[in-house]
């Protein structure tokens, strides 16, 4: 990687991986219980305008989509695992997120609004939490996800009271 | 549960030791408003179920399980304030922690839609300011007692005020418009206007006094009278010592230009559709049955050379209504500054003036279009923070011509002091693929089923993309052209786009973070996105297809004690310059 950034100091919690998983699977899952509602309908309508050798064939569908998908359900969550990074130094909140596509994104502590900590359903069972940090700015605002339950406690306490010592109202 | 609020306690002192509650009385309130949402599923299970005991069984379960619904909400929501924070807790099926810190408040809103008034209740909303994450993005709380609103509304806004160390909120905006062209008068600066008058007649007393009585009860400070009289009698330019500098007037001459910028270009096309609409739904009462407008119609289409006439005329009126429109909404167009805020001026029947607090505007916005671009005409808005319906409301100048616009922000808001940098040759390649791709790939697609099939019709949609094509190379070379981004000292600025071309001229201290994206394709070539997190106007502004090595270092030289010690190559002065 070419881009002159350095890596945020800490990893997220070696749980987030399965979290991701779990998140992937059940969106495989979908797709693939979707492909093939689609295939059965496609395949028994019966419509004049679609293809014999599209008809014959469309239970090939959910395979393919299978088939391409399965490896991506395995990637990502270890993918994930190595791009996602956070830090906080200096007053600025730095995270790097993302797999195939990656982001980075700098919070100045000076400048945050809210401060949130949420749990979704499969991170509220894996002892995990996310911080959401909320800027006057969609592209000032990041969401650290996949962290251990205490080490959000901590993060978010931490920068509310440090925004509120801060507060600087420039926007 | 609010014991310690009664008095004036300091703020952050007296925390309150157990959370509170919204009122139970909201229970009642919120079936009836699922209601709605649940009509339709219910109709559909009971006709489904043939109106059995069954189908009532399942609606009643519906019903049932709607108000568990909101009991459970409301019995795991709680707020508290805690330590100069207010705390909203939720924790139904995911947990979440809500913290506003109190000196964040901008504004507090009580209000009381007619069930929560029958019930004593009412919704508090916080204006935290916050973007991006729509309505969830603010505090409320619906379905306090108006007690409870009122002692929230005070102890919020005391605490928040004390905590900024602020003597007073002003309202950030203040937008009036006058529905009926009498009121317009009330405006005594503009001698010009479309009902110009001899300076002596210049508004009654009743006007003024109305004007001043408007001004005061939008919490502005009062204008000093005596200056503004001054002013209409020194023939509409600030020259008795009035503080009212006209910025800008905008001459009829140039309404001609309103056509270029698209706006209401569509106006013919709207009012037939209208008309239309209007035949069908009333055409009964006016004696008109269905079929005769509709064989009018068959008529018509039987004809088709009166359809092209018809279209043709359309066409050609295009411009012409849409000018119209133009000139009616913008005529004399005047920006003047007053009092620290920006008022500009606009309308012929409902004269519209909008009101921006010059502490508030942070930067400007260039947009041209093609056809403006090539007469040489822009258009310009200002960037405000906390300004809703920026759109609309934001506007500094009609289209104007360039030399104008840019003199026009250089003196109201401030110059950009540095040229544009260029974007490295990959930003050209990637232009140029996404502008030619897709119709090539429509193109291809098309030739398909015209090669294995006979008929030339079958061409039209491959030529067609095949055109789209050719014509998106001149397009991708001018996106390429119009990318740009640099930094001044003071500001920064991005430009993109071609059809529609904008410019973001924003001041330093806005930026509230940075976003940097780099989808895989950018990867390849090199590039990435840097976004500057803006608290006004849109909330971003990108830097498109910047060179992988200057997109973090153009972010450090804008906020150098934000990025750089996250840098791993140490920013020199000119690095930033792509290759």
């Amino acid at each position: 990687m070419t881009v002159p950034l350095r890596a945020p100091a800490n990893q997220v919690s070696r749980k987030a991986i399965t979290l991701w998983l779990l998140e992937a699977l059940f969106g495989f899952v979908l797709l693939v219980g979707g492909s093939i509602l689609a295939a059965t309908w496609i395949g028994g309508s019966g419509w004049s305008w679609v293809p014999g050798w599209l008809s014959d064939n469309i239970w090939l569908l959910p395979v393919v989509v299978g088939v391409v998908m399965a490896p991506l359900v395995v990637i990502e969550p270890f993918w994930r695992y190595a791009v996602h990074r956070w830090e906080l130094s200096g007053d600025v909140v730095y995270a790097r997120a993302g797999w195939i596509s990656r982001e980075w994104v700098f919070v100045p502590v000076s400048r945050i609004q809210t401060v949130d900590k949420a749990q979704g359903w499969f991170e509220r069972l894996l002892g995990l939490a996310t911080v959401e940090i909320r800027t006057a700015s969609y592209a000032g605002s990041s969401s650290i996800k996949g962290l251990d339950y205490a080490i959000a406690a901590r993060l978010s306490e931490d920068l509310a009271r440090r925004a509120e010592e801060l507060r600087d109202d420039a926007t | 549960m609010a014991e310690g609020f009664a008095g004036a306690p300091p703020y952050g002192v007296a925390p309150v030791g157990v959370p509170s509650r919204l009122s139970p009385r909201v229970l009642l309130i919120d079936p009836v408003r699922m209601l709605p949402s649940l009509f339709l599923p219910l109709a559909g299970v009971l006709f489904v179920g043939g109106f059995s005991p069954a189908s009532f069984g399942w609606a009643a379960m519906g019903i049932v399980g709607s108000i568990v619904f909101s009991v459970v909400r409301w019995a795991t929501f709680t707020y508290q304030i805690v330590g100069g924070r207010l705390e909203l807790t939720r924790s139904l099926v995911s947990r979440s922690v809500r913290t506003i810190p109190l000196e964040r408040v901008r504004g507090v809103d009580i209000s009381t839609p007619p069930l929560h008034r029958l019930l004593g209740l009412s919704v508090l909303r916080l204006d935290t300011g916050a973007h991006g994450g729509g309505d969830k993005q603010e505090g409320e709380l619906n379905g306090v007692t108006v007690a409870e609103a009122e002692r929230l509304k005070t102890v919020l806004l005391r605490t928040a005020k004390a905590r900024r160390g602020e003597p007073a909120v002003l309202p950030q905006d203040v937008s009036r418009s006058f529905p009926g062209i009498p009121e317009s008068r009330a405006e005594p600066g503009d001698p010009s206007g479309p009902l110009a008058r001899p300076p002596a007649q210049e508004g009654g007393p009743g006007d003024r006094e109305g004007q001043r009585a408007g001004d005061q009860a939008y919490g502005r400070p009062s204008v000093p009278f005596e200056g503004r009289a001054g002013v209409a009698e020194g023939g509409g330019v600030a020259s008795s010592g009035a503080e009212e500098v006209v910025y800008a007037r905008v001459s009829r001459g140039w309404l001609t230009y309103g056509p270029l910028s698209g706006a209401y270009l569509l106006t013919p096309f709207a009012l037939i559709a209208g008309a239309v609409g209007l035949v069908f739904q009333w055409g009964e009462q006016l004696g008109l049955s269905r079929n005769q407008a509709w064989s009018a119609g068959m008529w018509l289409w039987e004809r088709p050379y009166l359809l092209v006439v018809f279209v043709i005329l359309f066409i050609l009126a295009m411009p012409v209504a849409g000018g119209v429109m133009y000139a009616v909404f913008n005529w004399d167009f005047t920006l003047r500054a007053r009092d620290g805020y920006l008022v500009a001026e606009r309308g012929l029947i409902n004269r519209r003036s909008v009101s921006l607090e010059r502490r508030r505007v942070r930067g400007y916005e260039i947009v041209e279009g093609l056809a403006e671009r090539w007469a040489g005409v822009m258009r310009v808005w200002a960037i405000v923070t906390g300004l809703g319906d920026s759109e609309t409301r934001g506007q500094l100048l009609p289209v104007v011509p360039r030399a104008a616009a840019l003199g026009v922000t250089t003196e109201a808001i401030g110059a950009l002091g540095a040229p544009l940098r260029p974007h490295p040759p990959a930003a050209r390649r990637r232009r140029l693929f996404r502008a030619i791709a897709p119709w090539l790939a429509v193109a291809v697609a098309g030739a398909v089923p015209a090669l294995l099939t006979g008929p030339w019709e079958w061409w039209l949609p491959a030529s067609l993309g095949l055109l789209l094509a050719v014509l998106g190379i001149p397009l991708g070379l001018d996106r390429y052209r119009s990318l740009g981004h640099t930094y001044d000292g003071t500001r920064l600025s991005v430009r993109s786009g071609s059809l529609r071309r904008s410019q973001a001229v924003v001041e330093r201290r806005a930026v509230v973070g940075w976003t940097i994206r780099q989808t895989w394709f950018q990867r390849q070539a090199g590039v990435l996105t840097v976004i500057a997190g803006v608290g006004a106007g849109s909330g971003g502004y990108a830097a498109l297809d910047v060179a992988e090595s200057a997109g973090p270092v153009f972010a450090a030289e804008v906020t150098p004690d934000w990025l750089t010690p996250f840098l791993l190559t140490e920013p020199a002065a000119g690095t930033s310059r792509p290759e």
